[in-house]
């Protein structure tokens, strides 16, 4: 499988794919929505970990969209964000695995 | 010192005296006058009314008996010093001073002393004024000031934390990240080096030490709910309004409120929302101070489950460039400003469960903002719970 990281802070998305890369896994880094797209699409078996708060088309509509795709990856939002924001950010399209930041190594792996 | 009066003492000193009484009588300010030994000579009828005794009971007392304790033993010196040495500490300059009633109550007065050289010797008179009233609105402006600035400064406080919080959250992030993988690239394979793993694990240990720091601020920042109270909004409105003139200039500013009669109450915290609506009040004032026709004015009322409060100016509008970021905080484009008014006022509207919005008025000119609460408390509070929890893996 590969994971792909969509993240626009080149230094939470650099350490990310350093670390995952590590554990074994294939790793795409993408800077925003629009460069995933480009993309062919994810594959059910992979896993896409979406920054909430990204610039451009928001991370809301990243999971959207690949929540509605034939065979969805596994999804993982992360968010800085406050709680009461991402909540309301998100509305009905709550993702099965959220994590706040900071990211531990830990909480990335448990659900890898 | 009018030493050349002096001589020529009254030829009809009946008129004179009759005229003179009738003119203390009438005086809305207190008039004492004393001898050279702070004896009472003349006390008025407004002096009767300021200190409770009457011109007969003081007549030939010492002066002392009208001040608080403390004053009187200074008043002494002060009388035998200038006396002695003609040097001023209250002739003709005027002063605040406490004077205290037959009762024991002190007050503040407005103290005036003139001298007058006599054929009986000098004289001292005193002109008095109860600034009671005038202190207590003195006071209660600067209350109303110090909890303006305190409400605002908590606020700035909560939405700079939660601005920090977030801005450190990603480099740190990124720090344990990095950490984690070296770690894992120290311990891995044949050439591990228990001593850099040792020192890589103390690293991540300091950045979780961080960013259990920045947890907690979250946790704290993210607290703070409206305390809600039957909140009647017309009389807010007037306070507000009050509160912003009293401490700014605002002359020439023709204010006006409109609110539409029977409006219900709402369910708000009254301090969060007087802070908005003080906010965007001082905003307007601000924003027509540069113009020639200066109209401030706020109008309320009910819009479906909503209430609608509505300050609207005559000033320049929002500039166009400011308005995508304008509820941002940092975004204000005043040299004085922190720019965190809005962003504060927004935040408060949306905890309630509302919401603000700037309205461009086009040709008439001018900004309006828009506040929307809701007449009613939304269930806002029910999904707050254990909003200290962190969030994995929440719904399905
Ligand atoms: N009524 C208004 N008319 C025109 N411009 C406005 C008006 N209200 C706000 N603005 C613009 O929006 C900016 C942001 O306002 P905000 O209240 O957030 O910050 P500020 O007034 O600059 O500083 P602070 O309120 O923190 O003291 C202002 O600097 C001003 O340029
Ligand atoms: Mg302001």
């Amino acid at each position: 499988m590969t994971v792909h990281i969509v993240e626009d802070d080149p230094g939470v998305g650099d350490a990310l794919a350093l670390l995952l890369q590590q554990i074994g896994h294939e790793v795409v880094v993408h800077p925003d929505a629009e460069s995933l797209f480009e993309d062919p699409p994810p594959a059910a078996q992979d896993t896409v970990i979406v920054d909430l708060g990204l610039p451009g088309v928001s991370g809301v509509q990243v999971i959207r969209w690949l929540s509605r795709l034939k065979a969805s990856p596994k999804i993982i939002a992360i968010s800085g964000q406050p709680r009461k924001a991402i909540e309301k950010m998100l509305g009905d399209d709550q993702p099965a695995i959220l994590l706040r930041k900071p990211l531990t190594e830990e909480a990335i792996i448990r659900h890898l | 010192m009018d030493e050349d009066q002096s001589g020529g003492g009254p030829v009809t000193p009946s008129v004179s005296e009759a005229r003179l009484s009738s003119v203390l009588g009438t005086a809305v300010d207190g008039i004492v006058v004393m001898d050279h030994q702070a004896r009472i000579i003349l006390f008025n009828t407004a002096c009767e009314k300021l200190f409770g005794y009457t011109a007969d009971e003081v007549r030939g007392q010492n002066v002392k008996i009208l001040m608080p304790e403390d004053f009187a033993l200074a008043h002494d010196r002060f009388v035998s010093n200038y006396l002695t040495t003609g040097e001023k500490r209250i002739i003709g300059i005027g002063r605040e001073v406490r004077g205290k009633h037959r009762d024991g109550r002190e007050f503040p007065i407005e103290l005036s002393v003139g001298e007058a050289v006599t054929p009986e010797g000098r004289q001292f008179i005193g002109i008095m004024r109860d600034i009671s009233a005038r202190k207590a609105v003195e006071q209660r402006l600067a209350q109303a000031q110090a909890q303006l600035v305190s409400m605002t400064r908590i606020s700035a406080l909560d939405e700079m934390g939660a601005a920090i919080a977030h801005e450190l959250n990603q480099p740190l992030t990124a720090i344990m990240l990095y950490l984690q993988a070296a770690k894992r690239q120290a311990s891995s394979g044949s050439g591990a080096d228990s001593k850099l793993v040792e020192i890589v694990d103390k690293g991540v240990n300091e950045a979780e030490r961080a960013s259990k720091i920045i947890q907690r601020m979250r946790r704290f920042v993210e607290k703070r709910e409206p305390e809600r109270r039957a909140v009647s909004v017309a009389p807010l409105i007037r306070e507000c309004l009050e509160l912003v003139t009293l401490g700014n200039a605002c002359d020439g500013v023709a204010f006006s409120i409109d609110v539409e009669d029977d409006l219900p109450q709402i369910s708000a915290d009254p301090v969060q929302v007087q802070q908005v609506l003080v906010n965007l009040i001082r905003n307007a004032l601000e924003a027509v101070r540069a113009v020639e026709d200066k109209r401030v004015s706020v109008s309320a009322g009910v819009r479906e489950r909503d209430m609608i409060v509505r300050v609207s100016d005559s000033g320049g509008g929002v500039p166009a460039e400011l308005v995508p970021n304008l509820f941002k905080a940092f975004s204000g484009s005043k040299k004085k400003g922190l720019g965190l008014g809005l962003a504060i006022s927004r935040s408060i509207a949306q905890n309630h469960g509302g919401d603000l919005a700037v309205e461009q008025a086009g040709s008439k000119g001018g900004a309006a903002f828009v506040l929307r609460l809701p007449l009613y408390a939304v269930s806002a509070s029910a999904d707050v719970q254990g909003a200290g929890q962190e969030m994995e893996g929440s719904s399905e």
